[in-house]
């Protein structure tokens, strides 16, 4: 069965904070920061919000961030859990909520302190109490705990089984840099680097260097949802949210999926790009531009393979002639990425999808953008949406 | 003479490794080295101003990690070469009860100059990098 | 400290950039034998060309050398810094004003010394050294500051270049905790850590516990048979919560792997890889491979293992080339 969502939920605003290595402010405040631009870029009041959607990460519990921001009665508010996995689950709760007419107006929205605050790089540690301490139990002692060595596991099967090197993950960090080396707002905005640069960068953990992890950052983003019927009596031309799914898939475990009998491989996303296309009606064929979750470059390429952009194994040559580039096949993350820009969970993701269907990307292809696509991190149980103009 | 061999610059290469090396931290060897650099700060001597600054204990000086740095470098290379510079990034203390380990890798060879660059980390087994840089040693070329 | 305070202290501590620390001034020991052998004792260092003037007067170079590491140690005060404290210098004038604005932590980062020329027993070392140059307010991990660079230069008693320092120093704000910690006395002797080690819960006690003892166990549904790692409490083929184990021959074959360069954590020896073990029984296991260099771990690669004491508080599966 096919979700029946496709237009009923359409985006009307998104804002992004500063983004900084040390915002001097709380997690709570850089939420509310970056929700006040969003209603502001909608033309909306915190008084018109009544539904908010998290991740199950975030710090900021929706009535505190209702409080500061003096929103009203809420008759929704959801969080969607694993990390990054979830930043396109946020649409997919205001879509369901908005769509079923549980709510109106829905705030999604991410923000964190993730350099002077936690930083993720440093690992899962033997202190946290959640009910998953068992799971990294199987890989700590190993000194298997961080991020980058979790996609280094897969990254390495995944090369050795495709033959795809090094050059195609430099094609997805160097086309990322060059996209926010022009973004003022991108943390490396004006520094870019070459390939002798990118290869002398410090080893992580095998085969990724440096400048194949994204940045941690300090800041926020948030997104407004609402109906079409409201959306077109606002300020932006709206986005619609044409198809949103998520997906955890069988033997899934959280980065750690190393049980599967191939488990180089995101068949999670692959169910989550059908369903989106299913609900949508589209093809990877319409899609004009993408912003796809880049905490590491390797995992951009297994994304454009499950998203149909080429076929399984086939990304490094996608890639080679140039596809994730401004008068490419596929424009991608022209923000600079989390890689470039600032490592927000993914929502700033979906803030530069929507900037990509308006035509006001800060690096804008020159062909209409009817469609664009933003996706979920992998590894985890994930997700992407598929958005378009409202009004085509 | 036969016991001091000195590498030639034309036997080396990079990515050679240096033979590891362990160092025992102890309160006598951080006192000793101190003084031997001529550095009398108190919180390399005395426990209760080091304690002040927030360590546990007495904690090893820079002088002396420098040494150690050439040390190595040139326990490998042989008494005819020559240091040209230290570069060195220091890390976390090295205090009394920690080992520290000492490992190297050639990086660099300039055929011009005869130098090469010998990059080295010293870290100790509690708090990690303790000191991390290049030396660089110019080595008899040719027969 | 609000926009306008910190410019003002900021136009102050720039004001020391350039300024004298100390004038050209010669050691107060000429290079001696003894305190080369003092050094070369302290720091372990048996080069000859140090401490043998036998061997030296037969090298290349003819006579012996100070070690180039002692360059900055022979024009240290020496006991009267213990004594009468360090003498006031445009340096410690500059700390103070750091101090006096917050700024208490210090903490040297880099020191780069470059060598011209080699110096030997009667030389004299006479040296010069400045505040060259003080960075742009900076985050870093230990607190918001400032790097401050002294540079120093070097020469001999007929003026001719022997060597530079770069001494590159962070002053900060320490954070509260740190603060806290200062004040305390902490006498307790280090403890050496060890790996973090698992949580044992209900669904994983047990098998933790064999490994304690040596044995790496694989879950088996009673019902349907089927082999089931991690652990979990129903057999997802057949819905039995019924179970019990086999021991594994640790007999496998690397399906992937990875080797952990960044960041380094406290308990763990390094070089370290981390592999994706194919069992003989048919499960996957993740666990280290030693016993060879790193890069000769490869996909495919077969392995025994053995489980083995890895510290005071750790038994784990550890991996060797079959």
């Amino acid at each position: 069965m096919v979700a029946n969502i496709k237009d009923k939920a359409v985006i009307v605003g998104v804002g992004n904070t500063e983004f900084s290595k040390n915002s001097g402010v709380s997690e709570l405040s850089l939420a509310v920061q970056a929700i006040k631009t969003a209603l502001d870029d909608a033309g909306l009041t915190p008084a018109d919000v009544d539904g908010m959607a998290t991740f199950t990460m975030d710090t900021s519990d929706e009535i505190e961030v209702a409080r500061a921001l003096g929103v009203g009665n809420m008759s929704f508010y959801g969080r969607a859990h694993y990390g990054g996995g979830a930043a396109t689950s946020t649409l997919h709760q205001a879509t369901m909520a908005v769509a079923t007419g549980m709510a109106e107006t829905v705030v999604c929205y991410r923000a964190l302190n993730g350099r002077s605050g936690h930083r993720f790089s440093g690992g899962v540690s033997g202190d946290i109490t959640t009910a998953d301490a068992i799971h990294w139990g199987w890989y700590m002692p190993y000194g298997l705990l961080t991020p980058a060595s979790w996609v280094g596991m897969f990254t390495q099967r995944w090369m050795h089984n495709t033959g795809i090197g090094k050059d195609a993950l430099y094609e997805v960090a160097k086309s990322a840099r060059d996209y926010g080396a022009n973004n003022p707002a991108a943390f490396f905005h004006g520094q870019t680097f070459d390939r002798a640069e990118y290869d002398a960068q410090r080893m992580i953990s095998t085969p990724l260097q440096l400048f194949d992890c994204c940045q941690e950052s300090d800041g926020g983003s948030a997104v407004i949802v609402t109906t079409p019927e409201r959306a077109r009596d606002l300020k932006q031309p709206g986005v619609a949210i044409r198809g949103v799914a998520q997906c955890a898939a069988k033997d899934q475990e959280q980065m750690t999926s190393f049980y599967r009998d191939e488990f180089a491989a995101i068949p999670e996303m692959e169910i989550a790009a059908s369903d989106a296309y299913a609900q949508s009606g589209l093809t990877a064929a319409d899609i004009d531009a993408a912003v796809i979750y880049d905490a590491f470059s390797p995992i951009v390429l297994w994304q454009l393979e499950a998203w149909g952009f080429c076929g399984a194994g086939e990304s490094g040559d996608f890639v080679k002639d140039g596809a994730l580039r401004r008068d490419g096949r596929l424009p991608t993350n022209t923000h600079g990425g989390q890689l470039s820009e600032a490592y927000i969970h993914g929502v700033n993701g979906i803030v530069e999808a929507t900037r990509l269907v308006r035509g006001t990307s800060v690096n804008q292809p020159d062909k209409t953008v009817n469609h664009a696509l933003v996706t979920s991190g992998v590894g985890i149980p994930t997700g992407g949406a598929v958005l378009g103009k409202l009004d085509l | 003479m036969s016991e001091y061999n000195t590498r030639n610059y034309d036997e080396v290469s990079v990515g050679d490794k240096l033979e590891p090396l362990n160092i025992d931290i102890t309160t006598g060897l951080i006192v000793s080295t101190a003084l031997a650099t001529r550095d009398y700060e108190p919180v390399h001597h005395d426990k209760g101003v080091a304690q002040s600054t927030g360590l546990p204990d007495v904690f090893m000086n820079i002088l002396t990690s420098q040494s150690f740095m050439t040390r190595f470098a040139t326990d490998w290379s042989g008494p005819e070469a020559v240091v040209k510079s230290l570069d060195i990034r220091l890390g976390a203390p090295n205090v009394p009860g920690m080992v520290m380990t000492v490992t190297g890798e050639i990086t660099a060879k300039d055929d011009a100059s005869g130098i090469v660059d010998v990059a080295i980390v010293g870290e100790n087994n509690i708090w990690g990098m303790h000191m991390q840089g290049t030396v660089q040693l110019a080595l008899p070329q040719g027969a | 400290m609000n926009e306008e305070q910190q410019q003002a202290f900021e136009d102050l501590i720039y004001s020391y950039v350039g300024k004298v620390v100390c004038q050209r001034m010669p050691a107060k020991d000429a290079v001696n034998e003894p305190m080369i052998r003092h050094w070369a004792e302290a720091i372990g260092d048996n080069n000859p060309a140090y401490s043998d003037p036998q061997w030296a007067a037969d090298s290349q170079r003819g006579k012996m050398i100070a070690p180039p590491a002692m360059m900055y140690s022979w024009g240290q005060e020496g006991f009267p810094v213990v004594a009468q404290g360090r003498t006031p210098d445009a340096q410690s004038e500059l700390v103070e004003r750091f101090n006096e604005n917050g700024f208490f932590g210090t903490l040297g980062t880099n020191v780069k010394q470059e060598y011209f020329k080699e110096v030997g027993i009667g030389d004299t070392v006479y040296m010069e050294m400045v505040v060259d140059n003080i960075s742009e307010q900076k985050a870093t991990g230990r607190g918001i500051g400032y790097f401050f660079e002294t540079l120093a230069t070097f020469s001999d008693q007929h003026g001719d270049p022997i060597g530079t320092q770069r001494f590159r120093v962070l002053k900060f704000i320490p954070p509260a905790e740190q603060a806290a910690a200062s004040s305390s006395d902490n006498d307790e002797a280090l403890e050496v850590p060890t790996r973090i080690a698992s949580p044992r819960g209900h669904d994983n006690k047990w098998w933790w516990d064999a490994c304690d003892e040596g044995k790496v166990l694989i879950q088996r549904c009673k019902n349907c048979q089927t082999l089931r790692h991690p652990p979990r409490p129903m057999c997802g083929e057949c819905q039995s919560m019924e179970w019990d184990s086999i021991e594994s021959t640790l007999a496998g074959e690397v399906l992937s792997f990875t080797e952990l360069h960044h960041p380094k954590i406290p308990g763990y020896q390094y070089p370290l890889v981390c592999a994706v073990i194919k069992l003989a029984e048919g499960t996957n296991l993740v666990a280290n491979v030693v016993g060879c260099e790193p890069e000769a771990v490869h996909i495919g690669m077969q392995l025994q293992g053995k489980v083995e004491q890895i510290d005071a508080k750790t038994m784990l599966p550890q991996f060797y080339p079959a």
